[in-house]
């Protein structure tokens, strides 16, 4: 959801975002059921556009919804890092 | 690559998928693997190792769209779809170990038993299986018995495991298909020809 702060994209364009910024969870499975959710959920918004020489592609945008469930994420992996940090720093000084 | 987007059609028309629907999402995974494709890559870039699998692939994403039930686990066989496997398997072995060991006793008897009719008799006989077999057993005076029981055996233990491996084959699938084959060439680099 991230990534597409960035810009409206579609289904590779938004696999080539996330492997320039050293995510490839495209390994594990494939990006279009998460896009599918997403758009069950009402997190994205999607938009037919004409590409050059081939069929419209459908492009996704985050929804209103899809920015607040974005900024809950952040709030809770960022909560979660900080417990996670603490923790391992509290390892460090009994090691 | 349409081969694997004609598999995930197949897959959306045999799971109910709307065509409106299963046109839009082949138009994007089209449109997407021919841009890899152009960009030196492969379906894989896109598609990760759903590559391999498109009926899973297709089924998962049409769930997740929210147009048809969640795919249903692969079921392991229940223990009574096995059991008629297991019981035509074992008669099987038994009946043709039983078979190994009337030809063993057959043998030994008929090579003294040979000795035996040279002398006193002057030869063997030979005895047909059934009245209109063409299979004839060559025996001498006690032997028949043995003999017909081992054949018993051997057809009973030929027809046991027959069975039961045909049932195994049901039971599994009994399918390699073209994606399975290109798991495994992927998977270890191997090439079957």
């Amino acid at each position: 959801m991230s990534v597409m702060t960035e810009g409206p994209t579609y289904g590779y364009e938004m696999t080539k975002r996330l492997r320039a910024r050293g995510l490839s969870i495209v390994g594990e499975g494939s990006i279009y059921p998460l896009l599918g959710r997403l758009e069950r959920d009402g997190l994205v918004e999607t938009e037919r556009v004409a590409s050059d020489g081939g069929p419209p592609r459908k492009y996704y945008s985050l929804s209103p919804a899809g920015e607040h469930a974005l900024e809950a994420g952040k709030r809770e992996w960022h909560s979660a890092r900080d417990a996670i940090d603490a923790a391992l720093e509290l390892t460090k000084v009994e090691v | 690559m349409s081969e694997f987007v004609d598999e995930c059609r197949k897959e959306w028309r045999r799971l109910g998928v709307p065509d409106p629907i299963a046109n839009e999402m082949a138009a994007d995974l089209t449109a997407d693997i021919e841009e890899a494709e152009s960009d030196g890559g492969s379906a894989e870039d896109v598609l990760g190792n759903s590559a391999f699998d498109p009926r899973r692939f297709a089924g998962s994403w049409a769930f997740a769209r929210g147009v048809t039930a969640p795919p249903a686990p692969p079921t392991p066989p229940s223990p009574n779809r096995r059991w008629p496997t297991l019981a035509f398997a074992l008669t099987g072995c038994a009946a043709l170990l039983a078979f190994a060991a009337a030809v063993l006793v057959g043998s030994r008897q008929s090579s003294a038993s040979a000795v035996s009719v040279r002398r006193f008799v002057g030869g063997p006989k030979s005895v047909r299986v059934f009245p209109s077999s063409p299979v004839v057993l060559q025996h001498f005076d006690h032997l028949p018995v043995v003999a017909l029981v081992a054949f018993s055996l051997l057809v009973v233990g030929v027809v046991g495991i027959g069975l039961a491996v045909l049932l195994g084959l049901r039971m599994s699938g009994g399918r390699i298909g073209p994606w399975e084959i290109r798991r495994h060439q992927a998977q270890t680099g191997a090439h079957w020809t």
